[in-house]
């Protein structure tokens, strides 16, 4: 983090070995505090597996799935049992399957990956070149514009959105599938992708591009800029080969706070387009009382978001030598 | 679910100069066409929210299965919805709702953010470590997920809605404020105070809290935009406030229902959010180029 | 090979405008979807939607709603819902109760196969009863069904008895529901519940579809199992697609993705109507809509509050908005689907506010105090009413409490996700007054819905006791005369509707939506059309 503490060169690595031990424990940290409120808020809530919750079951049925599925310790020491098979690497059996757990995340995390890596990717490139339009063009309409419109993205609900788009290309159109993720050809990928990836993009774009054209701002405002640009050169390449390069380094950095609020906006459009990954599985998880799974899915969507944070932080130490990741 | 709008203060920090004053921010906020356009539709909008039921007495929980999804009638000047109720009394209801969930949700925010940035920043040492590791590590949780499971389970009172949209999206203004206090902490006239052997919660509240107040208005204003739309997406995931309490969420999760026969009871709630969640999003903005003049290059 | 697909087409186009010319006048009576009867097609595939992943063993306690409609044509049972509904030959050809009727026989098919080649014998009926259902540490999805059967005796290869303690009439109908016979050589030794290789990636089965290939909230392919003993299924493929949200189900109906589901809600109906390639079918159900206002809550306990609940609330008027038409006003639970024992010549009570404020006046409900809620001893009649997250259970839950503020009761309305419905109201007895339904076999039987011993923890969610309608329903499960049954279910039915254990509302009509080239679909319920989905085919 940006703020963290700053050493000398010398012993670059040790310092390196350090800051990596102690980032993973801080790590294992928020890993635990994260388990321990997901699984109490879980346990303490009125209701139980699905499973138990069949409105026709009696109470003696209810009572033999409970003890099948080990219900019947106290929270405490379920947790415990929990946290002691994790620390071995093992996430347990899904409540409602009986698959391991690990298994039903590895069958939905590549579709969630797919969706959030593609929309990061999109959000960045086309978010950079309109922030950069948009600061090139400071205070004229183009920059107006980007601006309005980002603004707009962020405050349609994008559930919303998605239903419209649905109604608009699938069916009164006719262009794109409404839901699933399209069959083995690149095309149909393409077709299946195309509103998910919009829809989820609304939520990051903007930011990218605002927060490009702020930093290219104050880029252009520092003093090298205006020395470049008082030798003669050319503006628009001052522009793309200083100023650029120099303002893209703090983008790097907003990368980390996108991720987590990707996934987050994963659960909806997921939902909406009946595309199958890990936000739709914690969904219909919590609402079917699959505590494993549940926990499962939470654990490893926060060690996803510390590991990719730290590989931005990483990335943004290299690029940026006033910042230490370390 | 942390705050996008209010990344935008990361890198600019609002840098407020203390003597700002009040007349010169208001010059400035009229001349943003966007911003004061905003304004004054919040301010008509509120109007006819929270003054309008008092003219317009229909009842908005009166059910009529007889006269139900009517278009414009004499009677019901917006139509009625699917169980036959008044679509204007329940928007003005529903969007009262809405907008005290907005504040709501923004009050926490404030509360819980500026108090974990303000006595990070003031105090340093362990308190500071304590809590800006607390935040980051809070900002580093896939939230969205926790919020799922706590409304999954703690049921989805008001109440609920709010503290849980509070609960996830304190962290940006904590770090901004942290910042400001930071950087307030080492200015003269808070040395001096401390000199003067004032304690230090007299110090934090007398001198370091006023600086910050302009940058706590733009994520407050920034802060009541994304609370309303969280609670139109948690609504449509059947988590949001319950009916027959109407919020704008949950007629638009509602009218979702009918968008193959009758699209315009969506459209409403939809354009009412979308309308005003952009007004709040043009003032915070509006409001952060006016209290810094820096921000947007001296617009 | 040309040749002979436009001689058959020829031949098939002149039967059908012989049979045009011919019966005109029955034309009505042969709304049988193109007709069983047509030719049919092979070849060709088609999409259902599901909402979750499923999981393929009848019994397994995750089997919900989405698993039912796969494992329907997976797996078969001894015996299906035949066209009419009643009871007929699935894997038991013939059946037959004794004397005292606590012994049913069931002679077996001969010559089914399993779908990995084993022959499917008595040993697997046995296995299914005696080592699943009737093991209670397994706590089998449906087993509260089997309360009365004691095991399955195997008598030879082809022939089982049940054993029952006390005669059961409904037998027949029960095993026709949700009672899929599972494989012995496939789930026995080890717990069968986590056998994850059967259960969630290759069930074997002796339905008429196979497993091809699942992919967890995609899709569950099958393909046609030749060798089905109802004979070789026309359609090559079925894909159940998991499709969570609703509007986009009926998103790709229009765009020709689905070819046939239940449509949750009504809304769309016009849109779908619209629409040339798929038409709406609307079909009975075995389902009723129900209030239960607690028997432990005294105030509920005179039956006069009860009428007088009947009477404030418009049901008509729900049916006619909310269903769209698609249902009937109630007067009991066995629903008109069953034609052979449904009356409506009982108690009726319709919507008269007068008559629902005289009703609780009589009951010491009066509005003594002029607020507009009526009181009894100074205490306002004050209700929550529990409800939960569910298709339209909470506009219909807001229309109710309209009603009943309309004739001076004090209603909260107390949404509740599903799971935590279920602890509070139906684990823990803890409501006041809550709305549901139930759905049940095709039998007149509903002793576990009503019976004394069933209220607290069973399915009598009322609580409601009463010796009278206990007796009445005993007898009728004892009855194994047609004639007799009916008789004993019409005083039942009298009395029900007199005593109101549970508010009746309506039974409420499915709707399907279909492919309009899907023929061969009988118009029953979509449960019970899927167990003739061999007999489906595309018209194209």
């Amino acid at each position: 983090m940006k703020h963290s503490l700053s050493f000398s060169t010398i012993g670059e690595m040790t310092i390196m070995g350090q800051f990596l031990v102690k980032r993973f424990f801080q790590s294992l940290v928020l890993i635990l505090i994260v388990s321990i409120i997901t699984f109490f808020i879980m346990n303490l809530a009125p209701g139980g597996p699905s499973s138990m919750m069949r409105m026709d079951a009696t109470a003696e049925e209810r009572a033999a799935i409970a003890e099948q599925l080990g219900l019947n310790e106290p929270v405490i020491v379920r947790y415990k049992d929990w946290l002691l098979s994790a620390l071995g690497g093992d996430l347990g059996t899904s409540l409602s399957s009986g698959q391991p757990v690990i298994e039903r995340i590895m069958e939905r995390f590549p579709y969630t990956f797919q969706l959030t890596a593609i929309t990061l990717i999109i959000s960045v490139v086309v978010g950079v070149i309109l922030g950069v339009i948009s600061a090139m063009n400071r205070n004229k309409w183009q920059d107006n514009l980007i601006n309005f419109g980002s603004v707009v993205g962020l405050s349609v609900p994008s559930f919303w959105m998605a239903i419209m788009f649905i109604l608009l290309f699938s069916v009164e159109l006719q262009w794109l599938p409404s839901s699933g993720v399209g069959d083995s050809s690149l095309v149909d990928k393409a077709k299946s992708m195309a509103m998910p990836v919009i829809i989820l993009a609304t939520s990051t774009l903007p930011t990218i591009v605002r927060f490009t054209r702020s930093s290219m701002l104050e880029v252009i405002n520092q003093n090298f800029i205006r020395t470049a640009r008082s030798k003669g050169a050319r503006e628009k390449t001052v522009v793309y080969f200083h100023a650029l390069k120099n303002a893209l380094i703090p983008v790097v950095s907003i990368i980390g706070v996108l991720i987590p609020r990707l996934l987050g906006g994963a659960v909806i459009v997921e939902t909406v387009f009946g595309w199958p990954g890990m936000g739709r599985l914690i969904v219909e998880a919590s609402q079917g009382r699959d505590y494993n799974l549940v926990m499962g899915v939470t654990v490893f969507v926060t060690v996803l978001v510390i590991v990719s944070n730290f590989i931005v932080d990483i990335i943004y130490s290299k690029l940026d030598p006033r910042v230490k990741a370390y | 679910m942390s705050n996008p709008a209010a990344n935008n203060t990361d890198l600019n920090q609002v840098r407020v100069s203390a003597n700002i004053k009040k007349s010169t921010a208001w010059t400035r906020l009229k001349k943003n066409k966007a911003a004061f356009s905003a304004l004054i539709f919040l301010v008509l909008i509120h109007l006819l929210i929270f003054v309008g039921p008092f003219i317009w007495t229909v009842n908005p929980d009166a059910t009529n299965p007889a006269g139900m999804l009517q278009g414009i009638t004499a009677s019901h000047p917006l139509g009625t919805d699917d169980l036959g109720r008044d679509v204007l009394a329940r928007m003005m209801k529903g969007g009262q709702i809405t907008l005290l969930v907005g504040f709501g949700a923004m009050f926490f925010t404030v509360l819980i953010g500026g108090l974990v940035g303000m006595l990070a920043g003031y105090y340093g040492k362990w308190v500071d470590i304590i809590l800006m590791r607390f935040t980051e590590a809070m900002l580093s949780i896939p939230n969205f997920f926790l919020a799922l499971v706590a409304l999954t389970v703690f049921g989805k009172s008001p109440l609920m809605v709010v503290l849980v949209i509070a609960f996830t999206s304190w962290m940006e203004i904590a770090r901004v404020v942290y910042g400001e206090t930071l950087k307030w902490k080492e200015s003269e006239f808070v040395e001096a105070s401390e000199a003067l052997g004032s304690s230090s919660v007299r110090t934090l509240y007398k001198h370091i809290f006023p600086q910050i107040i302009p940058s706590i208005i733009v994520s407050s204003t920034l802060g009541i935009a994304w609370a309303i739309l969280t609670e139109s997406a948690i609504s449509y995931l059947g988590l949001g406030i319950q009916p027959p309490t109407a919020t704008w969420g949950n007629m638009l999760q509602n009218a979702q229902q009918y968008i193959w026969t009758t699209p315009m009871l969506g459209v409403l709630p939809g354009v009412a959010i979308a309308l005003v969640v952009l007004a709040y999003n043009f003032l915070g903005d509006g409001l952060r180029d006016a209290l810094d003049p820096k921000h947007r290059g001296g617009k | 090979m040309k040749k002979l697909w436009q001689i058959s087409i020829l031949f098939i186009v002149s039967v059908l405008v012989l049979a045009a010319c011919g019966s005109a006048q029955s034309d009505e009576g042969g709304g049988e979807s193109g007709g069983a009867e047509g030719e049919a097609v092979k070849g060709g595939e088609i999409a259902i939607p599901i909402a979750a992943d499923p999981t393929f063993n009848t019994w397994h306690p995750n089997a919900y709603a989405e698993s039912n409609v796969v494992n329907r044509i997976i797996f078969t049972g001894l015996t299906k819902p035949g066209k009419d509904l009643s009871p007929s030959p699935a894997l038991a050809e013939e059946w037959s109760a004794s004397e005292d009727g606590n012994v049913w026989t069931f002679k077996l098919r001969q010559g089914v196969k399993w779908h990995d080649g084993e022959d499917f014998t008595a040993d697997d009926v046995a296995f299914t009863f005696n080592d699943l259902v009737l093991d209670e540490s397994l706590g089998s999805n449906g087993a509260s069904n089997y309360k009365s059967l004691e095991e399955v005796v195997v008598v030879d290869d082809h022939t089982v008895e049940f054993h029952l303690e006390r005669p059961w009439a409904a037998l027949p109908a029960y095993l026709a529901f949700n009672s899929e016979i599972m494989p012995e050589h496939q789930l026995s030794g080890g717990d069968p519940w986590d056998n994850v290789e059967f259960n969630k990636k290759n069930p074997v089965g002796t339905g008429p579809y196979k497993m091809d290939t699942y992919t967890s909230g995609q899709s569950v392919s099958l393909v046609k199992n030749e060798d089905f003993y109802e004979g070789e299924p026309n359609l090559d493929k079925v894909t159940y697609k998991i499709v969570p949200d609703s509007n986009t189900q009926i998103a790709q109906a229009i765009s020709n993705e689905l070819d046939i589901f239940v449509m949750e809600d009504k809304s769309a109906i016009e849109r779908i109507e619209s629409s040339n390639d798929l038409e709406v079918v609307a079909a009975d159900i075995t389902r009723y809509f129900w209030i239960a206002l607690n028997q432990e809550d005294e105030r509920f306990t005179d039956a006069k509050v009860r009428q007088a609940f009947t009477h404030a609330i418009d049901r008509q008027a729900i049916v006619d908005s909310v269903l769209q038409g698609y249902g009937k006003v109630a007067h009991g639970p066995i629903t008109p689907d069953q034609q052979a024992f449904y009356t409506d010549e009982v108690q009726q009570y319709p919507y008269d506010v007068e008559m629902a404020k005289q009703l609780l006046s009589e009951a010491g409900w009066e509005d003594s105090d002029g607020d507009g809620v009526v009181d009894k001893d100074g205490e306002p009649f004050k209700i929550v009413f529990d409800i939960a997250i569910q298709g339209d259970l909470e506009r219909i839950a807001q229309l109710v409490q309209q009603y009943l503020i309309e004739v001076g009761i004090d209603v909260e309305l107390n949404v509740l996700e599903w799971n935590a419905m279920i602890q509070k109201n139906i684990i823990e007895r803890d409501y006041e007054m809550m709305l549901n339904w139930w759905s049940y076999p095709t039998d007149p039987d509903v002793y576990a819905q009503y019976g004394s011993e069933n209220a607290g923890t069973g399915n009598n969610i009322p609580g409601y006791q009463d010796a009278k309608l206990d007796e009445l329903l005993q007898q009728g499960q004892a009855t194994s005369d047609p004639e007799e049954r009916a008789e004993v279910y019409r005083e039942a039915q009298e009395y029900m509707a007199e005593t109101l254990p549970y508010i009746y509302l309506w039974y409420p009509q499915e709707l399907q939506l279909r492919n309009a080239n899907l023929k061969g679909v009988p118009d029953t319920y979509f449960g019970s059309t899927l167990h003739y989905i061999y007999e489906w085919y595309l018209d194209e």
